[in-house]
C-alpha cells in the first residue's frame, strides 16, 4: 500500500512541541513545496521532581508546577530532499507556592511568555529502496534561541521559569525505515551545542508507528543526557542558577493523527518522563490542529 | 539490500542502546547534599522554607569552603520545632530575613561532628561564631535546650542531626537581646517593648550588660502582652511601653528583679522542678520539666502559672525564657 502524499506531508508535524520533549525533526520529508502549519495547545503538570539522589515529593517552594503551552509550528519543503522546520511556543509555568511562601520570599506563582524559536533545516541523504520498504538517512541542523527577554535566572523563582533563556545549535542524524504496509521506525541522535552556562547535550529519540490513509499513530521513547558539568540541582556547584544544570530524561510518548477533511486534521498526544535528573516528572497532553497544503 | 537494513538498525540500535542511559542507577546511591536532605525529607519543610528564605540553600548544598574536607555540619529543626514558635513553611515572613539567616548558621559549624562527640559540658563553635553547649539529661543529649533526635546522617557535604527546638542566639547580651526582640529586629512586629522599657525606667540596664567578669544569668522575659495583663490586674491600663512608668521605679525594679537568676544562665535542659533564687523578690517555683519547657510561679502569682513562649534563647551573658506572666513577688 502506498501512503497518499497528503497524509505523509501531515505526518510531519506530529512531533510539535510540549517543551520539545520529542525532536522538532521527524523522519517524514515533505515533497517540494508542500507545507504544514499545526496549532497546537499543551498542557502537562508535576508534582514530584527527580533530583539527586532520589526523586522528591513536592516540588520545592512552589509544590506543584503546570506548564501550558500553545506553540505554532510548521513544515515545508523547499525540495523533496531539503525542508525547513520551525516551532514558536507561548508558555505559561504556574506554581502552587502558599500565599505565605510568596509574600515571605518575594516570589510570583506564574511566569508566562514567548520562549524560544526552533529552526531546523533536514536534508535526505540517500533512501534505499528496499523492496517492499524504504531506508532514508537524514541529516538535520537546528538553531534554538529565546525571542523575548524572559527571566531564567531568578534563584528559586525560576523553578517555574519560561525556558533557559540559552540558545542551542544542534545536529542531529536521522535513520526513517518505512514498509509500504505503513509501519514505521525512526531512530536519531544527535548532540545539543548550547551557550548560556548550560551544559551541552546529547539527544537520542527511537519511534515506532503506523500510518495508514485514515489515521496515524506512533510510540517513542526520547533521551537526553547533559554533560556532567552541568551540575545538580541542591548539589555541589549549585548556586541557584538552572539553566547551569545538568538534566537528563528519558520520556516516552504517543501521537496520534487523523485527517478530517481537505488537508486539515487533528492531532493529539500524552507523554511522559519514565527517569530524570533535575527536572520535574511531569505527565502532559496535547491537541492541535493541522493544515497541510 | 537486506543486509544493509539489518545492518543500518542494528547499528542504530547500538548507538540508541549506549546514548539512551539515563538510569537511576548512576547516582542513586550516592548521598544527598544537607539541603537535599531537607528538601527531600517532609518534616523538614519549615526548614526547608527558612533555608530559602535565609538564603542558605545554595550554601549548603555545596562543599565547606572553609572546612579541608569541605564538611558542615548542621543540627536541623524538624516541623515540630518550627512549630513550638509558632512558624511552619508559610509564615517565616513574620521573621527578619537576617535573623533568620543568622538562626540558621547558628545551627551549622564547619567539618564533621559526630553524635559520639556530644559529650556533656563540651562546647562546639557554630559559624554565627557562638558556642553551643551539649547537656546530658537522662538518656537524652541537648545541644543548648534543644533535645538530639537523632545523629550522624551522612550527607556529601557534611552530617546532620534532628532537634527538637530551634535554637536561638541574637549574638548579643541579654540587654542587646531583648532590644533586638523590641526593635524588631528579629520578628517583624515589636515584642519585648514593655520589658525594655521597664529595664530603662529601672535603671537595670547596667546590670544586664555583660562586661569583663560580668556574671551570667538566667532570665525570664515577659512579653508584651504579660504586662498588659499585669497592668489590668492592678486596676490601671498598659497601652504603651511608658504606661509601665505609671508603677513606682522601686516596685518595678523589684519586680524585674524577681525574673534574674544570677546561675551562670541555664537551659531548660538543665533546668528541673524546683525553688530558684532571683536576684531581687521572693523564691520562684519551677514545674515538671515536660517536653522541653517548665512552668515558672512568683510568690505573688498564686496559683497561676508562667508558660515559656520562647524557651533557650542564648545571650551573650546568659540564658533568657520568653514567658507569659509577669513573674510577682510579694509586693
Amino acid at each position: 500500500m502506498k501512503l497518499p502524499s497528503k497524509l505523509l506531508a501531515m505526518l510531519c508535524l506530529l512531533t510539535s512541541s510540549l517543551l520539545l520533549a520529542q525532536s522538532p525533526v521527524s523522519g517524514f520529508m515533505k515533497k517540494n513545496n508542500e507545507g504544514s502549519v499545526v496549532i497546537s495547545y499543551s498542557m502537562e503538570k508535576y508534582d514530584k521532581v527527580f533530583l539527586v539522589p532520589q526523586e522528591v515529593d513536592g516540588v520545592p517552594v512552589f509544590n506543584e508546577v503546570t506548564n501550558t503551552s500553545i506553540s505554532l509550528y510548521g513544515e515545508f519543503g523547499i525540495t523533496d530532499n531539503l525542508n525547513v522546520v520551525f516551532n514558536v511556543p507561548y508558555i505559561k509555568s504556574e506554581g502552587e507556592a502558599t500565599e505565605g511562601t510568596l509574600e515571605s520570599l518575594g516570589f510570583e506563582n506564574t511566569r508566562e511568555g514567548i520562549q524560544d524559536l526552533s529552526l531546523y533545516v533536514k536534508y535526505n541523504f540517500h533512501t534505499f529502496n528496499l523492496g517492499k520498504s524504504d531506508l532514508s538517512f537524514i541529516g538535520s541542523i537546528g538553531l534554538e534561541t529565546p525571542l523575548s527577554d524572559y527571566e531564567a535566572n531568578e534563584g528559586l523563582q525560576s523553578i517555574i521559569a519560561i525556558g533557559n533563556h540559552a540558545s542551542s545549535f544542534n545536529a542531529l542524524g536521522i535513520a526513517m525505515f518505512k514498509t509500504d504496509s505503513g509501519f514505521f521506525t525512526t531512530g536519531q541522535v544527535g548532540y545539543s551545542f548550547k551557550d548560556s552556562g548550560a551544559p551541552h547535550a546529547f539527544l537520542s529519540q527511537l519511534k515506532v508507528g503506523y500510518a495508514a490513509s485514515k489515521f496515524y499513530v506512533d510510540g517513542y521513547i526520547a533521551n537526553q543526557l547533559s554533560e556532567k558539568d552541568g551540575v545538580d540541582i541542591l548539589g555541589e556547584g549549585f548556586t541557584g542558577y538552572f539553566p547551569a544544570t545538568r538534566v537528563n530524561y528519558t520520556r516516552v510518548g504517543l501521537n496520534a493523527f487523523a485527517p478530517i477533511f481537505d488537508g486539515i486534521g487533528i492531532s493529539a498526544g500524552a507523554n511522559t518522563y519514565i527517569a530524570g535528573r533535575n527536572l520535574g516528572k511531569s505527565t502532559g497532553f496535547y491537541g492541535g490542529l493541522v493544515y497541510s497544503f | 539490500m537486506k543486509n544493509l537494513y539489518i545492518k543500518s538498525v542494528m547499528a542504530l540500535a547500538l548507538i540508541f542502546t549506549f546514548g539512551a542511559c539515563e538510569t537511576e542507577s548512576n547516582f542513586e546511591d550516592s548521598a544527598p547534599s544537607i539541603s537535599y536532605i531537607a528538601v527531600s525529607n517532609p518534616a523538614f519543610s519549615a526548614l526547608e522554607a527558612a533555608a530559602v528564605y535565609g538564603g542558605v540553600a545554595g550554601v549548603l548544598s555545596n562543599s565547606n569552603p572553609n572546612d579541608p574536607d569541605g564538611n558542615y555540619t548542621v543540627f536541623a529543626p524538624n516541623n515540630d520545632a518550627f512549630a513550638r514558635l509558632g512558624l511552619n513553611e508559610d509564615n517565616l515572613g513574620v521573621l527578619q530575613q537576617s535573623f533568620l539567616t543568622n538562626t540558621l548558621l547558628y545551627h551549622v559549624s564547619n567539618g564533621n561532628s559526630f553524635g559520639s562527640s556530644f559529650v556533656n559540658g563540651s562546647t562546639s563553635t557554630s559559624a554565627l561564631s557562638l558556642d553551643r553547649r551539649f547537656i546530658t539529661r537522662g538518656g537524652d543529649t541537648y545541644i543548648n535546650g534543644s533535645k538530639i533526635l537523632a545523629t550522624d546522617i551522612n550527607a556529601s557535604n557534611g552530617t546532620v542531626h534532628v532537634i527538637d527546638k530551634v535554637m536561638i542566639a541574637t549574638g548579643g547580651d541579654i540587654v542587646q537581646s531583648a532590644i533586638a526582640l523590641q526593635s524588631a529586629q528579629v520578628f517583624k512586629a515589636p515584642e519585648l517593648t514593655f520589658l525594655v522599657e521597664a529595664v530603662v525606667y529601672a535603671d537595670l540596664v547596667g546590670a544586664l550588660t555583660a562586661s569583663e567578669g560580668s556574671p551570667s544569668f538566667t532570665v525570664f522575659a515577659p512579653t508584651d502582652q504579660a504586662f498588659k495583663d499585669l497592668g489590668t490586674a492592678l486596676g490601671l491600663t498598659f497601652t504603651q511601653p511608658t504606661d509601665i512608668r505609671q508603677l513606682p521605679k522601686e516596685v518595678v525594679a523589684t519586680v524585674l528583679l524577681n525574673h534574674v537568676i544570677a546561675n551562670g544562665g541555664k537551659f531548660t535542659s538543665e533546668l528541673d522542678a524546683g525553688i530558684l533564687s532571683p536576684l531581687g523578690g521572693d523564691p520562684l517555683t519551677l514545674g515538671a520539666y515536660t517536653n522541653g519547657t517548665l512552668t515558672v510561679t512568683g510568690v505573688g502569682n498564686g496559683s497561676a502559672v508562667a508558660n515559656m513562649a520562647i524557651p533557650d534563647v542564648q545571650a551573650t551573658n546568659g540564658v533568657i525564657h520568653v514567658i507569659d506572666r509577669v513573674l510577682l513577688p510579694n509586693l
